[in-house]
């Protein structure tokens, strides 16, 4: 069960996958330009505090060592050296806090911009997708983008602009020094290049490890009971740690390389600075110059090389980006299902409902063909038909949930096609086969499509659910807090809050999917006689396998392989002994 | 505050295996830190020196410190690149150890213990937690040993030359290295848990939403569920800013502490003891290392915020792994087992409740399965069929009474030889999101391709999987999502048929299956428990197909008037 998951997807990024990548990136930077010039106005003048720090300094030294200069003449420069630090330490402090903004903004818009993306390709993408790897990028992948922006985009500029700010200022007091930090900077980002253009293709590969990992943890930690009833528990301990000392071995071999960009940047920074010192040394030594601008260039060599070096340091913060950019985009870039013109639907009733000649293939083969029936208002239709036939897929057809690749499916006389799929999934009530049960209280999740239904309403549908029962022995009731899936609830449980979910809004329509399984036969009849008299005008489509809730169905509908075998009402159906009758006759 | 230092306490124990390569990496920083110091504090003697000696001023020996300043660079740059290979891996072998450990603490706590816990919690915990907890040594331990130990050296250097600059430097180092960075943590910390809480909150809440994707659309609620994940996300953002600023802001504090002791140490060595002439090398050396002192302190504050983190990280999977385990097997090795040679179960006056103060769900119960037949179970649901089944899986210990298989007591078994003496159908086996071979093979990791299609044959799948396009290959999905419901359950029928355990567990099986396939099931099933003990949960008239003997709810004899034993039925 792990072979596949730690198997990388795809191989490393090109170069032209990268530049995708880095262009969508700095695209998102556009939105925030305020706080991002901000915080750029901030850097410099925190470089230009800084350099002025370095001069005061240097003068200071210089006219007590050298010119044996007292406390009374020395003293403004000590102030103005104060002044110096804290307006350098302030304006730092405000580039950390506008650089943030500007990161929290693109982070919040691009949650935003991903959730009405996951809400635009809908429940039939959604199907196919691991809920962990979906979880972690709007959670992880989000934040990864953080540092990206808030500490990666603007060193970037400040590293180019401070610098040449130095030379400036450098070179009319000491051009040797000058030229020994001309020559070094620019060999540091070449290097820094080639090196990280290697490491950014294994980075890559690195983040879908990671999100691979949390998918299978995700997996096992669900999974933990059954893991433990076959036993298999002990041997999983050895494959999570299997997969974590790869993600080791792999992880280092990126560093390795990664580290290797930071290593020359040092060596550069430090071999040159330790060369100002030297060659200023020197030429102090042969009266060549003064100590003033001699000192001045050796304090100021590690200030020209610290903006580098603090990028050095935000570099996994771009990569990281990077490797998130590919989860981002895996759903903001999914195609969208085609859009139509869609009109609302009319608030009166809906009539008749008819598939007509209704096709649908799924990709693994699957498929429906030539599926036409009608459902009526205040009628029940039940489906059955051995599992796997496509009795599920009909529903999802019904509820817009899927659309017909052939065929047409009118609502009273308007094709779903046209009718804005909201205003008719608002008329329809679904109790799918696996419900899920969201975080929060169990009133939380019967009142899901309504959350101003009142508490009457909420009691009456949980009590024709036959859910109120068990609801009330809860210590907290209605209140009672349940947790992803449901866990604390039962399968039986789970269906009925669900079923009472579906019934709230008193849809027009009602799609029930197995409403029958994990009740037993005293609890099911009762519960489907409450919810059918509860909803005596809508129109009902009943999935089932379960025999005497089919037989009290005012029609039914046998499909076999993606086609409808039998239909038409339920005794005379049994009494000719087609395909309804051996269904029945199998049976228990 | 003393149970967190617990907690680092077991944290620093479970990384005794990287003890070795910690310390090296402690020893690395450190050099890279005295290195750059000195490289500074040389160079500012070097060329005051070099100026005065220019000046005439004094002799001066210059090849010496010059080659010595490019040794200090070329030092520097080296430690600084082997500390960070080292530190990595060491976290990274620190992370594999922890997971390991936690994986290992929760499994003998499914399901019992688990219950309460939200599996997006558990996850975020696994996962989010996990790496909180690696990144103590690499973000918490090096820097805080290594700025300990580059103090230490440092302030001794010093305080040989000038007492009272050490002492200066001393008084810096303590505020901007520990006094400000903990108030700063401390007003940081409640900010630390809202980060971590609302990060597995968004999680949990992200998975909900793609898994119920379909459910929130029918009920036009996709709006509602993002605007929740949009308000965590701000809440999120909003505890992150207070963080940077309080961060920020403690940055600053330390700077402008460290520049204090540049100013004061400057005004001490010219204007005090005014150092001029042979003495201003010597001058110019102190103030350097001291304005390159600061960097010893400069990764505390992050590090103290890492504490923070790290602390409720802690907590919270400590919080899951002190759990006690609601069963604890006697280990395989030092107890001599005596495996089972028969397989009947007994039930003798067992006694069940969940907690002390929830309802008594089984009350004195006791039946006799003989070996080779089949129980069924019946009742309405909640009435503790599901109980019985979990406490002969020793998910449970029984409040009171005795469970025995094959004569021996439960509680005298391994948990080995328990698993391989049953196998489960339950109503919430997992399929995993792996292949069709790889989710069967997890009973018997060696079994042969023709051992898996015999079970799948027997499950009745094995056409509907030979039909699929990669087979045995076929991914199964999310929870089984690409299978339909039928094709999901007889997989994991498929998968006990496999186990070939003497005493099978069937927790409704036909669940969800057509009549059909059920049938299909049930004659299968059959097969499978002919020389089998077998308890099944079943409704009326499988129970009859299947078992030869019905135990109805409610169970116990105090819960029924009427009597508890199995009633026996005719054989099928």
């Amino acid at each position: 069960m792990t072979q596949n998951d730690t198997r990388a997807r795809t191989g490393p990024a090109s170069p032209a996958e990268l530049k995708v990548a880095s262009r969508w990136l700095s695209s998102l930077a556009r939105g925030v330009r305020g706080s991002f010039n901000l915080t750029l106005v901030m850097a410099g003048l925190g470089a230009a505090a800084t350099i002025w720090q370095c001069w005061l300094l240097a003068r200071l030294i210089d006219g007590a060592a050298l010119r044996g200069e007292g406390l009374a003449p020395l003293s403004p420069y000590l102030w103005l050296l104060g002044l110096a630090m804290l307006l350098r330490l302030g304006l730092d402090a405000l580039r950390q806090g506008f650089g943030f903004e500007a990161a929290a903004t693109i982070r919040q818009d691009l949650r935003a911009l991903l959730l009405l993306r996951i809400e635009a390709l809908g429940p039939a993408w959604a199907t196919g997708q691991r809920s962990g790897a979906i979880a972690s990028t709007l959670s992880d992948s989000v934040e990864a983008i953080e540092a990206y922006f808030s500490a990666y985009l603007p060193q970037r500029i400040i590293a180019a602009l401070v610098p040449l700010a130095i030379l400036v200022v450098l070179y009319p007091f000491d051009w040797v020094s000058g030229t020994i930090l001309l020559v070094t900077a620019p060999v540091v980002p070449i290097f820094m290049i080639v090196v990280g253009k290697g490491a950014e293709a294994l980075n890559r590969r690195q983040w879908q490890r990671l999100t691979l990992m949390g998918a299978h943890f995700f997996d096992v930690v669900v999974g933990l009971t059954t893991l433990r009833q076959a036993g298999a528990a002990k041997r999983q301990a050895l494959i999570v740690a299997n997969i974590s000392e790869g993600y080791r071995q792999a992880t280092m071999q990126v560093l390795r390389v990664a580290f290797l960009s930071s290593l020359v940047l040092e060596f550069f920074a430090t071999i040159a600075t330790a060369m100002v010192a030297v060659y200023v040394g020197f030429r102090l030594f042969y009266g060549d110059m003064a100590f003033l601008p001699g000192l001045f260039a050796l304090l100021l060599a590690p200030e020209f090389f610290r903006p580098l070096r603090d990028m050095g340091a935000h570099y996994h913060a771009r990569m990281e980006a990077i490797g998130a950019t590919e989860q981002l985009l895996a759903i903001l870039d999914a195609p969208l299902p085609p859009e139509r013109p869609r009109h609302p639907l009319p608030a009166a009733a809906i009539g008749e409902i008819r598939f007509e000649n209704v096709g649908f293939a799924f990709e693994n083969g699957a498929a429906l063909s030539d599926i036409s029936f009608t459902l009526h208002q205040g009628k029940t239709l039940a489906l059955v038909g051995v599992s796997g036939a496509g009795k599920t897929t009909i529903t999802k057809l019904l509820l817009g949930l899927l659309s017909p690749q052939a065929g047409r499916i009118l609502i009273g006389g308007t094709d779903l096609a046209d009718i804005d799929h909201a205003d008719w999934q608002r008329r329809t009530g679904w109790l799918p086969q696996r419900p899920t049960i969201f975080a929060g209280t169990i009133a939380d999740n019967v009142r899901l499509a309504y959350p101003d239904a009142t508490d009457m309403e909420m009691r009456a549908a949980a009590d024709h659910a036959n859910a109120a029962g068990f609801i009330e022995t809860l210590d907290a009731g209605y209140q009672h807090a349940v947790g992803d899936g449901g866990r604390s609830l039962s399968g039986g449980q789970i269906r009925r809050v669900a079923l009472a979910r579906a019934i709230l809004g008193k849809p027009s329509v009602l799609v029930l999917d197995e409403p029958t399984a994990a009740l037993d036969d005293e609890n099911a009849r009762q519960t489907i006689g409450s919810v059918l008299a509860f909803l005596p005008e809508a129109a009902r489509l009943i999935v089932t396998h379960d025999i005497d809730l089919a037989m009290r169905a005012d029609d039914v509908i046998v499909i076999a392989d993606g086609r409808i075998v039998e239909a038409g009402e339920p005794r005379a159906l049994l009494a000719a002994g087609g395909a309804l009758s051996r269904l029945a006759d199998n049976g228990i | 505050m003393s149970k967190g230092n617990s907690d680092l306490h077991r944290l620093i124990s479970l990384s005794r295996p990287w003890r070795k390569q910690m310390a090296l990496g402690v020893l690395l920083s450190v050099i890279v830190i005295l290195s750059n110091i000195a490289l500074l504090a040389l160079s500012g003697w070097f060329i005051t020196a070099m100026a005065l000696a220019g000046l005439g001023l004094m002799h001066l020996e210059f090849f010496t410190p010059a080659a010595a300043i490019r040794g200090l660079a070329v030092l520097r740059t080296l430690a600084r690149y082997l500390e960070r290979l080292v530190t990595h891996d060491a976290t990274f072998g620190l992370l594999s150890e922890l997971r390991v450990w936690l994986f290992r603490r929760l499994e003998p706590l499914a399901p019992a213990r688990l219950q309460d816990f939200r599996d997006g919690d558990v996850l975020a915990r696994f996962k989010a937690d996990i790496e909180s907890l690696g990144n103590f040594y690499l973000k918490v331990m090096v820097p805080v040993c290594a700025a300990a130990i580059a103090s230490l050296v440092l302030l001794i250097a010093l305080s040989i030359s000038s007492p009272v600059v050490a002492a200066i430097e001393m008084v810096a180092l303590v505020l901007a290295g520990i006094i400000v960075p903990f108030v700063a943590q401390r007003i940081g910390a409640a900010h630390g848990a809202v980060v971590a809480r609302e990060r597995a909150q968004l999680q949990a809440g992200a998975a909900d939403l793609t898994r119920g994707l379909g459910e929130l659309q029918i009920a036009g609620a996709i709006k509602d569920r993002s605007d929740r994940l949009m308000a965590i996300s701000a809440n999120l953002v909003r505890a992150q800013r207070k963080l940077v600023w309080i961060a920020a802001g403690g940055n600053a504090l330390s700077g402008l502490i460290g520049q204090a002791a540049v100013i004061a140490t400057f005004v001490t060595l010219f204007c005090v003891s005014s150092a001029a002439g042979a003495q201003a090398p010597y001058a110019a050396m102190l103030l350097f290392a001291v304005m390159a002192g600061g960097e010893i302190v400069a990764a505390l504050p992050a590090a103290f915020a890492a504490l923070g983190v790290t602390r409720a990280a802690a907590s919270r999977i400590f919080a899951v792994a002190n759990l006690e385990p609601a069963v604890r097997f006697p280990e395989p090795a030092n107890a001599v087992e005596q495996i089972p040679t028969r397989f009947d179960i007994a039930f003798r006056n067992v006694t069940m409740r969940y907690r002390p103060d929830a309802p008594i769900i089984v009350e004195d119960l006791s039946f006799a399965l003989p070996q080779g037949s089949c129980l069924a179970l019946t009742g309405p649901s909640g009435a503790g069929k599901t109980t019985i089944i979990d406490l002969l899986q020793r998910f449970w210990e029984p409040q009171s009474g005795e469970i025995l298989v094959g004569g021996r007591p439960l509680h005298t078994l391994s948990e080995e030889t328990l698993r391989q003496t049953i196998a489960v159908v339950g109503q919430h086996t997992h399929l995993f999101n792996a292949t069709i071979r790889d989710n069967l093979r997890l009973v018997r990791p060696q079994a042969s391709d023709e051992d898996l299609w015999i079970a799948l044959r027997e499950a009745a799948i094995d056409d509907e999987v030979q039909a699929l396009p990669k087979g045995l290959d076929t991914v199964v999905g999310e929870l089984g999502a690409h299978l339909s419901g039928g094709q999901a359950r007889r997989i994991v029928i498929a998968r006990a048929f496999l186990s070939d355990a003497p005493i099978m567990l069937l927790d409704e099986p036909t669940e969800g299956l057509d009549r059909t396939n059920a049938a299909r099931v049930v004659a299968a099933i059959r097969r499978l428990i002919a020389n089998r003990t077998a308890i099944v949960i079943a409704h009326q008239a499988e129970a009859k197909t299947l078992a030869d003997r019905v135990l109805a709810a409610p169970f116990g004899a105090a819960l029924s008037r009427e009597q508890a034993e199995p009633t026996p039925m005719r054989a099928p």
